[in-house]
């Protein structure tokens, strides 16, 4: 069979340039146990740069994952708490008065990093979230009159606690729909647990983590993420799965149709596509399949679905609809 | 005796002068205006009985020569009292063409308490020129019943009561309605037959076959000069189908990766063999690879053999 030439090499290219994550992952590894697909899709937002929302109960050692995270890929990393007290001016940085000279100078804020946890991003007010989520969609921040570009890569890691709502700020859907991927970090398994466990106990230090990444590595990952052929059948898949979030109906599911309020933007569609090609380049592949848009289908979706009174009443979940769509549309 | 025989024509002759003569002197047959005391009047009131302020409608009717005119007078409002006059309508008819009908139509507004006896009026005959040729005072026999729920002095005029509603006719509509409902079930119940019925057939007919058959059309087109990269994508819609239908898996919504996870499960004899055609299908679909009309054919062929090991093995 006679494969497309430039794809051919293309997929050596990513195979080569891709080993820096195999390196990273082991480096990851040796300090966190289990929650591999939450690092595999901390690393999917990183190739596609997006931003992430995540959400799980306290103690599932997020904050961990994140600092390894960043500290084997060689970023800067930043970990914000957010407070009810907390002002814009705390997050972006302000202007300092100069005794010397006599003149205000921009003093750049927490938010001048490469890797940011905003850890319980709903516990600030919304002028404070605006200000976070103005930054992820700009990629600059303006303190006084000037314009500073953030560095780059530039990825958002927010933290929501969903147990727990008293005194925090809801993030809205329209900041909501910012993240590209909402992930469940989830409990360990029993294994994982034990061997938790027993690492914890046997020494207080924690493995040290070393930078596998050299500079340029990211970059130049993601130039050849942008080169990975995106077959017209899977943009239709994904055009599909998207529809079929606002019109169920019109695929078999008309039993969805009362239960979803409101279908997925059309920044789904992007981030579904954006989020497909990085996952087909950690596989090595120079284009990607419905397998990779099924892969990363729940966390570019869950956030953007809006569930109705009835699926409430119900307790019917944005997955359950997810779940009901990928089983529905036909894959090219 | 014999003299009634001798003069019985003078007899005859002297009864018919004098029946013309009476018919002679009639009004009516020379055509004369009648008399107005020869005219009928008549009144009718509805409703008969009402409450205080309330109105009755009180319809004189009077029949009169075609040639002369009528007209009511009714007393002025003190004499007309336990009445008010709240209007007054008149309309004219021919009858037959000797006798034409006069009907005043009066909104009377009816005050006061008990049985109270319509007011009388006044019938004014007219020529054809409008002289005045006679009148003629009327009491009606009809009265009206008012019944008062607070003083009988009460002289205010209550509201008109809205015009009843036209009542629905169900009763009429409700066979045509148990029929639409009859037909409706019916055509349910076929459909719900003829669903079943197909249905039915649809599983009795053997997923292999008609992989088989589609495999057969697929290679005759190739062969009529379809691309090959499209009969790929064709040969892996084929095979999911009859991997969803021989099978029971979800193959159709399934991406590969999920396909070879139930065939694993099921530990599926021709697995190598189904895999290597769904990945190589995949490459043609989503990698932009061309394979020849031979790689095709070989594809063909491939996946007419796994139908057939299938078959060999059963339906699971």
């Amino acid at each position: 069979m006679q494969h497309a030439a430039g794809l051919e090499e293309l997929g050596r290219e990513i195979a080569a340039a891709s080993a820096f994550l195999d390196r990273a992952e082991e480096q990851i590894a040796s300090r966190i146990i289990g929650q591999k697909e939450v690092i595999r899709r901390v690393f999917i937002a990183l190739l596609a740069g997006g931003h992430i929302l995540l959400e799980g109960v306290p103690g599932l050692a997020k904050t961990l994952i994140v600092r390894t995270f960043a500290a084997a890929m060689d970023l800067r990393f930043q970990r914000i708490q957010f407070t009810p007290d907390m002002l814009p001016a705390d997050l972006v940085g302000t202007m300092v008065y100069n005794p010397k000279d006599m003149e205000f100078h921009p003093r750049q804020g927490p938010v001048f990093a490469n890797v940011i946890l905003a850890d319980e991003i709903n516990r600030s007010p919304a002028k404070v979230q605006s200000a976070l989520l103005e930054a992820m969609q700009e990629k600059q921040v303006t303190i006084g009159s000037s314009t500073f570009p953030l560095p780059q890569p530039f990825m958002v890691l927010a933290t929501q606690n969903p147990i727990e709502h008293e005194g925090t700020y809801l993030l809205p859907e329209a900041q909501v729909d910012r993240f590209m991927m909402k992930v469940m970090v989830d409990y360990p398994s029993y294994d994982e647990e034990l061997e938790i466990m027993q690492h914890a106990a046997a020494s207080g230090d924690m493995p040290e983590v070393r930078a596998v990444v050299r500079a340029g590595d990211i970059a130049a990952a993601r130039r050849l993420i942008d080169r990975i052929y995106v077959d017209p059948r899977v943009q239709r898949y994904i055009v599909d799965l998207v529809f079929a979030t606002r019109k169920p109906a019109g695929y078999g599911l008309a039993s969805l149709e009362s239960m979803i309020e409101y279908g997925a933007s059309p920044r789904a569609s992007i981030f579904l596509l954006l989020a497909a090609k990085a996952h087909a380049f950690l596989q090595h592949r120079a284009y990607i399949t419905p397998e990779d848009v099924k892969s990363v289908a729940y966390e570019t979706l869950r956030h953007r679905i809006i569930p109705g009174y009835e699926a409430e009443a119900e307790n019917v979940r944005t997955d359950d609809f997810i779940r009901e769509i990928l089983q529905h549309v036909q894959v090219p | 005796m014999k003299e009634s025989t001798e003069h019985p024509g003078v007899a005859g002759s002297a009864l018919l002068l004098l029946l013309l003569s009476v018919f002679a002197c009639s009004p009516v047959l020379l055509g004369a205006p009648p008399r107005p005391d020869s005219l009928q009047a008549s009144v009718t009131v509805v409703p008969d009985s009402v409450y205080a302020g309330e109105r009755v409608t009180m319809t004189i009717r009077v029949r009169r020569g075609s040639d002369m005119l009528t007209d009511v007078e009714l007393p002025d409002s003190a004499a007309l009292s336990p009445f008010m006059l709240a209007g007054r309508r008149h309309f004219s008819s021919r009858v037959s063409p000797a006798l034409g009908e006069e009907r005043t139509v009066l909104d009377l507004a009816v005050f006061g308490s008990g049985k109270q006896r319509m007011p009388a009026f006044r019938l004014v005959y007219r020529d054809q020129e409008g002289h005045v040729t006679g009148t003629q005072l009327y009491r009606p026999d009809a009265a009206v019943f008012v019944k008062t729920l607070t003083s009988p002095d009460v002289k205010r005029l209550r509201p008109l009561k809205p015009p009843l509603q036209p009542v629905f006719p169900f009763l009429l509509v409700m066979p045509f309605v148990f029929a639409a409902f009859g037909l409706a079930g019916a055509v349910l119940l076929v459909l719900f037959l003829v669903k079943r019925k197909v249905r039915f057939f649809a599983e009795t007919v053997d997923p292999a076959q008609v992989a088989g058959r589609k495999l057969r059309r697929l290679g005759s087109r190739l062969s009529g000069g379809m691309p090959p990269a499209e009969c790929h994508a064709e040969l892996s819609a084929v095979m999911r189908e009859y991997l969803e239908r021989h099978y029971r898996i979800r193959a159709l919504e399934a991406v590969t990766q999920e396909i070879e996870r139930d065939l694993r499960k099921l530990g599926v004899s021709s697995f190598d063999a189904i895999m290597t055609l769904l990945r190589q299908a995949d490459l043609v679909k989503f990698a932009d690879s061309r394979p020849s009309a031979e790689e095709s054919r070989n594809s063909i062929r491939q996946a007419e053999e796994i139908v057939r090991s299938g078959r060999n093995q059963g339906a699971l």
